[in-house]
C-alpha cells in the first residue's frame, strides 16, 4: 500500500506541489513569527540586560507596584543622600548613581534625531567607573566629564556625521542645551545601539540636573569588592538603608526586565501567531479541498484496490500517508521560508513605523519543533474527512464507466449553516442592544462566519449567476465558465471560501478602520474648539518637550494654549490610563462636557471622572478615590466632576498636568490645542508658531486638517500592517484557485477535447477556464466583501463605548479588493488555462 | 479536374479526399505504419462506411480527413480546401463551421441540456442556429419530447441521436462518425444508422462512418475496406451479408 501512495505522489507532482505551497505559507508564517519574536525578545534583552552586567547590587525605593509609565521613572527618585550610606557599607567597592531620562539628540543642522517607531530617546549617567558601566563602552573618545559634553551611541553619530568635538543640541525635558559630543558608545560585541533606540550620556552631575533629577538619583548601582557575593551584598546593604528603601541583587534587577520584556513583548508574539493561524485555517481548507478532489477521481483506483483485497483501513491508511508526507515536506519549506518571512515582517513593520530593536534572525528550538508539529497536523486533519470517504468507495465502482460526479449540496448542511450564521447573529447583536459581554460577540462573530461557510454551497449558484451576469457578453465561453463553476457547487464553495475568509478580514478591518477615522474626524471638527494644533514631529514620538509651550504662548495672536498628556495609574485598585489636561481651558477647547462639577476645580488633589467609570463604581462628585502611582504611591483625590466621555478625551479618569508632575514625575506633552485671538489670521499666527518652534524639533503646528491627517495617518499604517498581513491568507486562497483548476482541467480532459473537437478554439478554452477562475473568485470576493462590511459595521458598533461613534464605508477601498480578486482569480487561472487548451483533442476523444 | 480514386464509380464532386497519405507512429526501428500510400475519395450526397479490421487504420483515415490528425505525408482535402498545412486554429474554424462528429461515446457535455448540446458548435462559432433546420433534424431523431434533459438523464442510444443531431446542426460539408454504434444495443444502433440514412437520402447530407459491424456498414451507400494501412477493396450497396463475406475472404 505505501508503495502506492508514493507513486501517487510522484505522478501528481504539480498537485503535490501546490498543495505543499499553501500550507508551506502559513507555515511560513508560523516560523517567521517565531523566529521574529525570539529576534526581538533578545534585542530587548540587549536593550534591558546588558548594561546591568557590571552591577552587583541595586538599591532603589519600594514600588508600590511595578508598571512602565510613558518615559517617567516607574519608582520613586532615591535622595542622592543614600549614595553616601551605600558607599561606605563594607564590601562596596564603587556606588554611584544612576539617572535616566528624556533626551533628544539634533543633528548637524539642529534637526531632530528620530528613531523608527516608537523607540525611545534616551539620555543616561554615564558612570565613572568602568565595571558599573557593563556593556556600555566607549568606542571613540572619552567620557563626559562636565556640564558641557556629551556621549552618544555610535550609531546615531555615524548615521548622522556627528564628529568628536562638533556641538549639538540635545533637547531635554525643560530645556534645550548645546553640548560637545566628546564620545560614541557601543554595547560590545559591535552593537552600536541599543534595540534602534538613541542614547545620549551625561556625567551624573549634569545627569540629575538635565533630566530632571536634581537632588536625586533613579537607583544607586553598587559594585562589589572581591570575594563578597551579590546576596551578601545585598543584604548588608539592606541593614543600613532607610525606610522605603531596598537592595536588590543585580541579577534580580536583569530577572525583573527580562520578565517585564516578555509581558511587554508577548502582544506581538500573539498578534503575529494570529495571522499565522488564519493563513494555517484558510491552507487547510486547500488540503481538503484538494484531497476531497482527489479521492473522487481516484475512486476507480481506490475501487481496484478494494477489489484485489485492500482493506478499508489500508485505503485510509495510505491516503493518511500521503497527507502526512505532504505536511513534513511542506513545514520543511515553509520553515526555510520563515527566515525570509521574519526579515519581510521586520520590514514591513519599518515600513508602517512599528520599528522595535532588532538583532541578527535567532531562530529558536521551538520554530523548528513547532513548525513541523503545527504543519503536518493541519495537513494531516484537514485530509482526515477526505480519506474516510475514500474508505466509502465500493469494489464495484471500479468496473463502472463514470465520470466523477457532481455533488449537490447538501439540504442538512445548508440548514445547518442558516442555523449556526443565525446564532452568531444573535449572539452579536445580544452584546450590541442586549448588554451580553464582549465574549459573547466574540462566539457570535465566529459562529456567523462558520455558518456562512457551511451555507456557501447552497447559493453557489444564484450567486454564480449574478456574478456572472457580465460574462453573458462572452458568449459560449463565458457561459460554459459559469456552467463550470457551478457544477460541483461543494468544491467551488470551498476554493472560494479560502478567498472569503481572507477578504472577510481585510474588509471588516477596512471598515473598522474607516469607522474609527471617521470618529476622530467628527470628534475634531465637532468638539474640540481649537484652531491650530502642536503635535509631535514624528508620529510616534511619546511626547515633546513642555519648553516648547513657553514657546508657543508668546507667539502674537495666540490666545490660549491647551496642552494634554497621558499616564498611567491605578484608581481603587483598578489600573487604567488617565488623561491630563490644563484644568483652565480643558473643558472648553477640548469638549469635555462636564455634566456635573467643573474641570477648572481638579486642583492640586481633584479627579473628574467619566460617569460611565463612575456608574460602574459608584462614585459621586464629592467622593474620594484613591490613586496609586507607581511613582509616588498613593494619593486621596477628590472627585470634582463627571463628564459623558465625549469629546477628545477618551479616558475614564482626567487629572491635571500639574497633579501628574507631582505624583508622577515631571513629563512630556502629547498634543497642545490652541486658540488665536479675536481678528487674528490662522495662517498668520501658524507661520509664526512654525517659527517659534524653530528651536524646538521635537514638535511642530498642523492646523486642523493636518492634525486629522496626523491621527488617521497612523490608523492607516495599522490598516496597511493588517493588511498585508491578511494579504497572505489572500494569496494561499489564490493557490488554492490554481489547485481546484488544475484538478478540474485534468478531471475534464475528455470534455475539453469534445469542445476542441466540436470547433472550439485554443483562445475560447482558455477564456472558458479565465472566466472561470473569475467567477470562483468573484464568488469568494463578494461574500466576503459582504460578509466583511457585515462584521466591520457590528465591530464599530460594539465598540462604540471606546470611541467609535461614527460608521464608514469604504466603498471604493472594498470595489477595488473585490475587482483585484477577479483579476487574481483570471491570473491563478493561466496555468490551468495553458493546460487546457494544450489538450490532445484526439486522444481525448478516442480514449475508450 | 481529375480525382485519383482507387475506384472507377464515384460522382464527380467530392465533399473529401486524401491523396498519397501515409501516417506513421513513432519513429526508426519502432515506427508504425498507420496508413501506407492511400488515396480516397468520399462522395458529396453519399453515406460511406470505412471498414477492416483492428490495426487496419481506419479510424487514424477518419481522424486525418477530419483534421484531428496531421498525416506524415499527403494531402488532405475538405471540398476544395486543402488542410494539410492549416494552423491548429483554422482547422479548428473548419471543424466548428464544415465538420460534424459523432464518436463512439461521451459526445455531450455533462453541464447541457440535449438541446443546448444540439447548438454547441453554432454558440461557440457565435452563430444562431436555423430554428427550422434543428427542429425538422430533432424530429428526426425523434427527441422531440427529452430536449432538456441532461445527458446522464438520457439512454445510451438517445445520447448518439443527441451527437447525431447535433453533428447536423449546423448543416456542415460532411459528417465523420467514429465507431457510432459501438457502444449501443443493436436496437438503438439500427435506430441511430436509420437516421444517419435518412439524414443523407432525405437531407442530402455526407457521412462518413467507421465501424467493424458488418450490419452497420449495410445501411452505407458505398464500403471501402482497409487492411494493413491500405485501401485493399470496396463495395456498393451491400448488404450485411454480403459485406460479412466479404470480410472473411479479406480474412483468408
Amino acid at each position: 500500500m505505501l508503495t502506492a501512495t508514493f507513486r501517487s505522489v510522484v505522478a501528481h507532482k504539480l498537485r503535490f506541489l501546490l498543495t505543499a505551497a499553501s500550507i508551506a505559507l502559513g507555515v511560513a508564517l508560523l516560523a517567521g513569527t517565531l523566529i521574529l519574536t525570539n529576534t526581538m525578545g533578545l534585542a530587548f534583552e540587549q536593550l534591558f540586560g546588558k548594561i546591568g552586567s557590571g552591577t552587583d547590587a541595586v538599591v532603589r525605593t519600594e514600588a508600590p507596584y511595578s508598571a512602565t509609565e510613558g518615559v517617567g521613572t516607574t519608582r520613586g527618585p532615591i535622595k542622592a543622600s543614600v549614595l553616601d550610606r551605600v558607599s561606605q557599607v563594607d564590601g562596596v567597592r564603587a556606588a554611584e548613581g544612576s539617572v535616566s531620562g528624556y533626551a533628544l539628540l539634533t543633528d548637524n543642522d539642529g534637526h531632530a534625531i528620530t528613531t523608527n517607531g516608537g523607540a525611545p530617546t534616551n539620555g543616561y549617567s554615564m558612570p565613572a567607573d568602568e565595571d558599573l558601566r557593563g556593556d556600555v563602552e566607549l568606542l571613540s573618545g572619552s567620557a563626559p566629564t562636565n556640564a558641557h559634553e556629551v556621549a552618544i551611541d555610535a550609531t546615531s553619530a555615524e548615521k548622522n556625521d556627528i564628529a568628536l568635538g562638533s556641538t549639538i543640541d540635545v533637547l531635554l525635558q525643560e530645556s534645550t542645551r548645546p553640548f560637545t559630543v566628546v564620545g560614541t558608545v557601543g554595547y560590545g560585541d559591535g552593537v552600536k545601539d541599543l534595540g534602534g533606540t538613541t542614547s545620549a550620556y551625561f556625567d551624573t552631575a549634569t545627569a540629575q540636573k538635565v533630566l530632571g533629577n536634581p537632588g536625586t538619583f533613579d537607583s544607586i548601582d553598587v559594585s562589589a569588592e572581591p570575594g563578597v557575593s551579590q546576596t551578601e551584598l545585598a543584604s548588608r546593604l539592606s541593614a543600613v538603608l532607610p525606610q522605603g528603601t531596598e537592595a536588590v541583587t543585580g541579577a534580580t534587577v536583569a530577572q525583573e526586565n527580562a520578565d517585564a520584556t516578555k509581558a511587554n513583548f508577548s502582544i506581538v508574539g500573539i498578534v503575529f501567531g494570529a495571522f499565522a493561524g488564519i493563513a494555517l485555517f484558510v491552507g487547510s481548507f486547500i488540503i481538503w479541498n484538494t484531497f476531497t478532489m482527489t479521492v473522487s477521481q481516484r475512486s476507480r483506483e481506490i475501487a481496484l484496490l478494494r477489489a484485489i483485497g485492500a482493506r478499508r483501513r489500508q485505503v485510509m491508511t495510505s491516503l493518511l500517508v500521503e497527507a502526512l508526507v505532504l505536511g513534513v515536506a511542506a513545514s520543511a519549506i515553509g520553515l526555510g521560508l520563515g527566515l525570509a518571512v521574519a526579515k519581510g515582517l521586520k520590514a514591513l513593520m519599518d515600513a508602517v513605523g512599528l520599528a522595535l530593536p532588532f538583532t541578527a534572525l535567532q531562530v529558536p528550538a521551538s520554530a523548528i519543533w513547532l513548525s513541523f508539529l503545527v504543519g503536518t497536523v493541519v495537513t494531516v486533519v484537514a485530509s482526515l474527512v477526505p480519506a474516510r470517504r475514500a474508505t466509502k468507495v465500493l469494489p464495484v465502482e471500479a468496473l463502472r464507466e463514470s465520470t466523477p460526479g457532481a455533488e449537490k449540496p447538501s439540504r442538512r448542511r445548508a440548514l445547518l449553516g442558516v442555523a449556526v450564521l443565525g446564532a452568531g447573529a444573535g449572539g452579536m447583536l445580544a452584546n450590541l442592544y442586549g448588554g451580553a459581554s464582549f465574549k459573547v460577540f466574540g462566539l457570535g462573530l465566529l459562529a456567523t462566519m462558520v455558518g456562512v461557510m457551511l451555507a456557501l454551497p447552497s447559493v453557489v449558484r444564484p450567486l454564480a449567476s449574478v456574478v456572472a451576469a457580465p460574462l453573458r457578453m462572452r458568449g459560449m465561453a463565458g457561459e460554459l465558465a459559469r456552467q463550470n463553476a457551478t457544477r460541483n457547487p461543494r468544491r467551488t464553495s470551498a476554493t472560494a471560501a479560502a478567498l472569503m475568509i481572507g477578504l472577510t478580514l481585510v474588509v471588516s478591518m477596512g471598515v473598522f478602520a474607516s469607522s474609527l477615522k471617521a470618529s476622530f474626524s467628527d470628534v475634531i471638527s465637532d468638539d474640540v474648539n481649537a484652531d491650530l494644533f502642536v503635535v509631535t514631529s514624528s508620529a510616534q514620538a511619546p511626547g515633546f518637550s513642555p519648553a516648547v509651550l513657553g514657546a508657543v504662548d508668546g507667539v502674537a495672536g495666540v490666545d490660549k494654549v491647551s496642552p494634554s498628556g497621558w499616564g498611567e495609574a491605578r484608581f481603587d485598585g483598578h489600573g487604567s490610563s488617565f488623561s491630563s489636561v490644563d484644568p483652565a481651558t480643558a473643558s472648553q477647547i477640548m469638549g469635555i462636557d462636564v455634566s456635573r462639577g467643573s474641570a477648572a476645580d481638579l486642583g492640586k488633589d481633584g479627579i473628574v471622572v467619566a460617569e460611565s467609570a463612575a456608574k460602574k463604581h459608584g462614585w459621586q462628585v464629592g467622593d474620594t478615590i484613591t490613586a496609586d502611582f507607581a511613582a509616588s504611591g498613593e494619593h486621596n483625590l477628590h472627585v470634582v466632576g463627571l463628564y459623558d466621555g465625549k469629546g477628545w478625551i477618551g479616558d475614564d479618569y482626567v487629572l491635571s498636568i500639574a497633579e501628574q508632575n507631582a505624583f508622577a514625575g515631571p513629563q512630556l506633552v502629547s498634543a497642545a490645542f490652541l486658540t488665536l485671538e479675536p481678528g487674528a489670521d490662522q495662517a498668520q499666527v501658524q507661520d509664526a508658531v512654525t517659527a517659534a518652534l524653530g528651536d524646538h524639533p521635537d514638535a511642530k503646528v498642523v492646523d486642523q486638517a493636518g492634525f486629522e491627517k496626523e491621527a488617521s495617518g497612523f490608523i492607516d499604517q495599522l490598516l496597511t500592517f493588517v493588511t498585508v498581513m491578511l494579504l497572505l491568507a489572500v494569496v494561499i486562497a489564490l493557490l488554492g484557485i490554481v489547485n481546484t483548476l488544475a484538478l478540474s482541467v485534468f478531471e475534464r480532459t475528455r470534455e475539453l477535447g469534445l469542445l476542441r473537437a466540436v470547433g472550439m478554439t485554443r483562445g475560447q478554452v482558455r477564456a472558458m477556464v479565465r472566466w472561470e477562475s473569475a467567477v470562483i473568485a468573484l464568488i469568494g470576493a463578494v461574500s466576503g466583501a459582504a460578509l466583511g462590511i457585515g462584521i466591520g459595521l457590528a465591530l464599530s458598533q460594539a465598540l462604540k463605548d471606546e470611541g467609535i461613534k461614527a460608521i464608514s464605508i469604504p466603498v471604493l477601498q472594498v470595489t477595488m479588493y473585490v475587482v483585484l480578486a477577479a483579476a487574481a482569480g483570471v491570473v491563478a487561472a493561466i496555468g490551468p488555462a495553458r493546460s487546457a487548451a494544450k489538450v490532445d483533442v484526439l486522444q481525448a476523444v478516442t480514449t475508450e | 479536374m481529375s480525382v485519383i480514386t482507387s475506384t472507377p464509380r464515384i460522382s464527380s464532386a467530392t465533399a473529401a479526399r486524401v491523396e498519397g497519405v501515409t501516417k506513421l507512429y513513432g519513429s526508426g526501428d519502432a515506427a508504425v505504419v498507420a496508413l501506407d500510400d492511400v488515396s480516397v475519395g468520399l462522395g458529396q450526397g453519399h453515406f460511406t462506411a470505412i471498414m477492416g479490421p483492428s490495426g487496419s487504420g481506419k479510424s487514424t483515415l477518419l481522424h486525418v480527413l477530419a483534421g484531428l490528425d496531421r498525416p506524415s505525408s499527403g494531402e488532405v482535402f475538405l471540398g476544395d480546401t486543402e488542410i494539410t498545412g492549416l494552423g491548429d486554429k483554422r482547422l479548428t474554424m473548419l471543424r466548428r463551421d464544415r465538420i460534424g462528429f459523432i464518436f463512439q461515446s461521451f459526445n455531450l457535455l455533462p453541464t447541457m441540456t440535449a438541446a443546448e448540446n444540439i447548438v454547441l458548435p453554432l454558440r461557440i462559432a457565435g452563430r444562431k442556429p436555423d430554428p427550422d433546420w434543428v427542429d425538422s433534424i430533432v424530429a428526426t431523431v425523434g427527441l422531440s419530447g427529452r430536449l432538456s434533459h441532461r445527458p446522464a438523464e438520457l439512454s445510451g442510444g438517445q445520447q448518439q441521436r443527441v451527437a447525431a443531431a447535433r453533428a447536423l446542426a449546423s448543416r456542415p460539408d460532411i459528417v465523420f462518425a467514429d465507431e457510432p454504434t459501438g457502444a449501443l444495443d443493436s436496437t438503438s444502433g439500427a435506430e441511430l444508422l436509420g437516421f444517419l440514412r435518412t439524414a443523407v437520402t432525405d437531407l442530402g447530407q455526407t457521412v462518413v462512418m467507421v465501424t467493424h459491424d458488418p450490419t452497420a456498414a449495410s445501411y452505407a451507400d458505398r464500403v471501402i475496406f482497409l487492411a494493413d494501412g491500405r485501401v485493399v477493396d470496396e463495395m456498393h450497396a451491400a448488404t450485411a451479408d454480403e459485406v460479412l463475406d466479404h470480410m472473411k475472404h479479406l480474412g483468408a
